[in-house]
């Protein structure tokens, strides 16, 4: 009796101290949280952190843009911690914009795409993107632009599937996936304020663990997606005599291996839908010349690609069952340049 | 049949609990293709030490494993379960301290670790006190809380997957056969904790073998996730592999946006049981061998655990301890079963059964 009433005692002392679990927990609303980060570097070679913050309480203006400098990007972060009149909680970043001065340095970018993803509180699947513009104009343009809201940056990359097909987002974790993989390269995109709009898709850099070597044309990312198998759903296309819109797509790629020397056979199917034509326009006639754009298309970047020795399409990855791993380290130096495709489309109407 | 059950979630939890956080990192170490050879050589090695240790205690019907050394003689039992119960102390410590890392990573990033350690370690010691008929009761419990998170981690994952990051090639010959580490591997498995209820029931090798092949694939499925997403050059330089790719997933039409909350909560419902047990093993063990009521012993020996635990100053030197003790353990792994396998057929002159009832 007296030994089970101690037990009881001890539980329900044991239950108050629980209780006190979230003494180190600020609420929600006693908290700021930013949604998109921005990198830069001062001239005084410090690092600059720019944030939009979503304003609430505040009808007229949606969000605020803070900055931080500091030696390091931890130490900008903390800064904007110490000035904040709120907690600041990082964890909801979803996007992160990099000047280009930053991004077209190999280490520095190496690093930041490093350090991103070693820490715990900046999430590794929130998206990254370069800007050509300062990144705090294009943060702020936001509050410019009426009838927006505060997570509009994001939204921008977010339509969903066949709303804009050549806007794409790559998340951090697959930039520092780049960083190591010796068979496949990545393109993020490239954006800066709009006039009118929040922002403006301009294209994307294409880099080789981590290293810049190129920029593509929206249209032309458009048929890496559809290589790397995503579809192209959505995408409209004008032709000059006729536009047509592409209702769905599929491609299948086949490696082969011949005396060493890699070849690559993929046909790609398209449906299309005609939107409209002109007088007398045949539907071979769209088709054909369709198949025409797209191949040479294909092939002018895949030219262009490797010469700089950079395999956006992720061709490598479809030999990682002919060569063997170690051999594979060397795919973009002594396989990938003598790469034979042999690319095949095929239109269908629908 | 209920009590199977109960001890097949058991087996299942211990080695999940041990499985997710620096299992995979091993094996990335270990070999950079083939990856599949090595888990199935581990878990066919432990599958024969199984088989071994059952028909061991088979000899014996209705006696433990310390029952077992008691009757070789009281020398032996002090000799083989001593260091035994020692090791056991160190590994539910590391243990529970490497997983509260894990957990502070994810979703409680401010609050200090002892905070957690305290509280993961006042739960299990809890349920180690309440006896074994607590444990397997709460282990069905945890098993049904937990599966279904299991599940739901491996699909949404697959969102992320590239099949073309994983080289399904072979490995001829199995080189990491005669590497230390690939011993190490051993010791993550548990199925020592078998031998301290076996006089309680008497287990069927079959239906181990059913929760044997469940443990292989969800094992296969802690390694590959990982893989499928980034890629054997990335997955090495990752410090938790596995807590990165539940991260790199974001689902936005589902309610909740960060997949590795459910991967802390699971973590959470697997190291309290699995340390229950251990600590369970610890009373026992005692209590047998030096006569001393077994809550005293676990009282005593959770608290030095929880020093030990709170003495480890950092991430690095703890995986490097949490080794050792692995290691350590897959010695008694090997050992424990032989001996027992070796003493019955001795003993018995090959009969099975024979024993005093």
């Amino acid at each position: 009796m007296g030994k089970n009433s101690l037990y009881k005692l001890f539980f329900a002392f044991m239950m108050i101290m629980l209780l006190c679990g979230c003494w180190d927990i600020k609420d929600i609303n006693k908290r700021t949280i930013p949604l998109v980060l921005g990198i830069s570097k001062t001239k005084g070679g410090e690092y600059k952190i720019t944030l939009q913050i979503p304003v609430l309480k505040n009808e007229r203006q949606v969000s605020k843009v803070v900055t931080g400098t500091g030696e390091t990007i931890t130490s900008a972060l903390g800064k904007i911690r110490t000035n904040s009149e709120n907690a600041v909680d990082y964890t909801q970043i979803r996007l992160i914009v990099v000047q280009n001065h930053l991004a077209h340095n190999q280490k520095e970018f190496t690093n930041i795409v490093k350090f991103l993803m070693g820490s715990e509180e900046i999430p590794s699947r929130s998206l990254i993107a370069i800007t050509d513009e300062n990144v705090e104009d294009v943060l702020s343009s936001i509050n410019d632009k009426l009838g927006v809201h505060a997570s509009s940056i994001y939204d921008f990359f977010n339509k969903g599937a066949d709303w804009a097909p050549e806007v794409f987002s790559t998340p951090v974790w697959e930039v520092y996936r780049s960083l190591f993989s010796s068979t496949k390269d990545i393109a993020v995109p490239l954006i800066r304020s709009g006039k009118n709009t929040v922002l403006i898709f301009e294209g994307s850099d294409i880099l080789r663990k981590g290293e810049i070597m190129d920029r593509l044309k929206p249209e032309e990312i458009q048929l890496i997606r559809v290589l790397q198998n995503k579809n192209e759903k959505g995408k409209i296309e004008s032709l000059g005599f006729a536009s047509i819109m592409v209702s769905n797509s599929s491609i299948r790629l086949k490696p082969s291996l011949i005396n060493n020397k890699p070849s690559l056979s993929s046909d790609l199917n398209i449906k299309i839908n005609v939107l409209e034509r002109n007088d007398g326009v045949t539907n071979k006639k769209i088709m054909e010349e369709l198949e025409r754009i797209i191949e040479e298309r294909f092939f002018q970047i895949l030219r262009r690609m490797q010469e700089s020795h950079t395999d956006i399409f992720g061709f490598g990855q479809e030999f990682q069952q002919l060569i063997s791993y170690n051999e594979l380290k060397n795919w973009r130096d002594e396989y990938y340049p003598d790469l034979k495709v042999n690319f095949e489309v095929k239109v269908n109407m629908e | 049949m209920t009590q199977r059950i109960q001890i097949a979630a058991v087996f299942i939890i211990i080695h999940l609990s041990f499985g997710y956080v620096v299992y995979p990192n091993l094996i990335y170490m270990l070999t950079e293709t083939a990856h599949w050879e090595v888990i199935i050589c581990q878990c066919l090695l432990q599958l024969i030490l199984i088989w071994v240790y059952m028909k061991g205690l088979n000899y014996f019907p209705a006696q433990n494993v310390i029952d077992i050394y008691l009757k070789m003689g009281r020398w032996a039992a002090i000799i083989f379960l001593t260091p035994f119960a020692i090791n056991l102390i160190v590994l539910a410590s590391l243990n529970n301290r490497i997983h509260t890392e894990v957990i502070i990573s994810i979703f409680l990033p401010r609050t200090p670790y002892w905070a957690i350690l305290v509280l993961l370690f006042f739960i299990s010691v809890y349920t180690a006190l309440k006896g074994l008929g607590t444990i397997l009761r709460s282990a069905i419990f945890i098993f049904l809380f937990v599966i279904p998170l299991v599940v739901l981690n491996i699909f949404s994952s697959s969102v992320n997957f590239n099949i073309h990051n994983v080289t399904p090639g072979l490995n001829l010959p199995p080189k990491f056969l005669l590497e230390m580490k690939f011993f190490y591997l051993l010791g993550f498995s548990s199925f020592l904790f078998l031998g301290f209820i076996a006089s309680k029931t008497k287990l069927l090798f079959r239906q181990l073998f059913a929760a044997w092949v469940i443990v292989t694939l969800l094992s296969l499925s802690i390694v590959y996730i990982p893989l499928f997403i980034f890629g054997q050059d990335t997955v090495v330089t990752l410090k938790n592999p596995f807590l990165e790719s539940m991260d790199s997933i974001d689902i936005s039409w589902f309610s909740f946006n960060r997949q590795a909350i459910f991967f802390g909560v699971l973590l959470v419902g697997l190291v309290i049981l699995t340390n229950s047990v251990l600590f369970w093993m610890i009373g026992t063990i005692m209590q047998k061998v030096y006569k001393w009521n077994a809550s005293y012993w676990i009282s005593a020996f959770s608290f030095i655990a929880l020093i030990i635990a709170l003495v480890v100053p950092n991430k690095n030197l703890l995986e490097k301890y949490f080794l050792w003790s692995s290691g350590a353990q897959a010695f008694f792994m090997i050992i424990i079963p032989i001996t027992i396998f070796i003493y019955g057929f001795w003993s018995n002159g090959g009969v099975r059964g024979h024993g005093k009832k």
